[in-house]
């Protein structure tokens, strides 16, 4: 086959794709927006307020009121952009932080610079007194909620109003039984005592600020009576019993399913060996 | 800047590079067209390879698609922890079963000289290609369950976002990252798509269906 003009055709289509892709991500990215501290609202209402007030004390995380004080502006953008990479080079702010909130590390909120220089613009203006802190929802807001239907919107059996995914695709917790919920995320057995309770939880809900799960709730919140009913269930569940390790029966599972079907495949086709030759010769000796 | 590249660049790059180059293909080299069988060479062990693997690849494989066409359909079936634990179940088998198909296919390859003889260079590519992507997609559903569940909110709108040519890559850069090499495995895998024997996947006999009846006729001796 003609493999050399194969590959000169596949080597244009692929310089022009590759042309047209960046010519696309050039224009784009070509003009960031400049920093502005509306743009550091906007952001901190959706990136932010899962885990920090400014001025209303604790919740997952610090109270930001005067961290711009407290801290080194380019410690803060650092922290802000990747709190990770921080973290994992033994930053000693960032380490003594990390031990003071239940060792739950700060996401990396895959923010890019300017929308961190935003932010950091917005919560001097919060410390320099020239822009309002916001007013942001709290536990005494939210209602009673029940338990057993928080546990229905957990596994899914409830669905959510918005049309959010199930808890239990990505989340275990104490008490579901059988082989209990997903991997993807942290397991939430202990998750209404780590988060700082209702007042920490209640944030964290409103506006999830782990990358996946603002992707995805960001779209299609949370109701305020959705939010009590987790919140209540996972108290319970704190409470209950120890989380599943569904590892090592989903792998001798996965293992006798598999044998399974081999063996009825190895059943069904088991005169294949049988071949159209061999039947015509027979029957050519017989007549 | 790498996360472009690698979730809004190269699905696109894959895709094109398919298409043109598989067209190319077609109208150049037709019969080339094919999964060029070595049922001839080796038939024996063949069968434990084969087998396994078609039947496991193609029902995960269309799963994946399933979900992909009716997100919303799928989410409302497995929103019951019994029936998630059965299809989460059916498809950690159903994987396992391809892993074993492969890699028994990949042994033949290896060990049964007529088999080996005819193998090109992107044969292997293939082989080794594949086997990768089903022992991270295996991994990713026992190590990070249930995928069933968020595939449909980390994937799915990655993927229709990539369609409506308007990328969101946040919904799957903070993945693990075995789950995002499965993502661009099949990428990759679409890329291989023209240059190996995988354009096997087109060829399915459709046109059986409406083709003419053929009348086969015996001649042989009747027995006295």
């Amino acid at each position: 086959m003609a493999l050399s003009r194969l590959r000169s055709i596949a080597l244009a289509s692929l310089v022009f794709a590759a042309l047209l892709m960046a010519a696309l991500f050039i224009t784009v990215e070509a003009a960031p927006p400049n920093q502005s501290a509306d743009e550091g609202a906007t952001l901190f209402k959706e990136k932010c307020v899962g885990c920090h007030t400014i001025g209303s004390g604790k919740l997952v995380g610090p109270d930001l009121k005067g961290v711009t004080q407290r801290q080194e502006k380019a410690w803060l953008l650092s922290w802000i952009q990747a709190p990770d990479k921080m973290l994992a080079a033994g930053d000693p702010i960032a380490t003594q932080l990390l031990k003071e909130y239940n060792n739950l590390p700060m996401p990396n909120l895959g923010l890019n610079e300017t929308q961190v220089a935003s932010l950091v613009a917005y919560l001097e203006g919060i410390d320099a007194g020239t822009i309002a802190a916001p007013v942001l929802p709290t536990a005494a807001a939210v209602p009673e909620g029940n338990s057993v239907i928080g546990k229905e919107l957990f596994t899914g059996v409830n669905r959510f109003q918005n049309g959010g995914p199930p808890c239990m695709g990505c989340h275990s917790v104490g008490g579901l039984g059988a082989l209990g919920g997903g991997a993807l995320g942290p397991d939430l057995t202990t998750a209404f005592d780590k988060y700082g309770g209702a007042a920490g939880l209640v944030g964290f809900l409103n506006a999830p600020p782990t990358a996946t799960m603002n992707a995805v709730w960001s779209r299609q919140p949370l109701t305020a009576d959705e939010q009590a009913n987790l919140m209540a269930f996972l108290q319970s569940a704190t409470a209950t019993e120890r989380p599943v390790e569904a590892l090592v029966p989903l792998t001798v599972l996965a293992i006798v399913g598999a044998l399974i079907l081999i063996v009825v495949a190895q059943l069904y086709w088991r005169k294949r060996l049988v071949s159209v030759r061999r039947a015509m010769v027979t029957r050519s000796r017989i007549s | 800047m790498f996360d472009i590249v690698l979730f809004a660049v190269f699905p696109y790059v894959a895709v094109i590079i398919a298409v043109v180059v598989g067209l190319y293909r077609y109208f150049n080299d037709r019969f080339t067209y094919s999964s060029l069988s070595s049922q001839f060479l080796e038939n024996r062990i063949l069968f434990f390879g084969t087998v396994p693997w078609h039947y496991g690849v193609i029902i995960i494989l269309s799963a994946h698609l399933f979900a992909f066409l009716v997100p919303v359909l799928w989410g409302d079936l497995i929103a019951d922890q019994t029936r998630l634990y059965i299809m989460e179940l059916t498809g950690l088998s159903l994987a396992l079963m391809s892993i074993v198909g492969i890699t028994i296919l990949i042994a033949r390859r290896f060990r049964n000289v007529r088999a080996k003889a005819v193998m090109s260079f992107m044969d292997w590519v293939l082989l080794f290609a594949l086997l990768t992507q089903v022992i991270l997609g295996f991994w990713t559903a026992l190590v990070y369950r249930w995928g069933s569940d968020w595939y449909l909110h980390t994937a799915v709108p990655w993927l229709y976002s990539l369609l409506l040519l308007n990328p969101e890559i946040q919904h799957v850069t903070a993945l693990p990252w075995e789950v995002k090499f499965h993502m661009l495995g099949g990428f990759l895998l679409v890329l291989l798509f023209p240059f190996t024997r995988l354009v096997h996947i087109v060829t399915y006999p459709l046109t059986y269906l409406w083709r003419p009846i053929q009348v086969v006729i015996w001649n042989r001796r009747v027995a006295k």
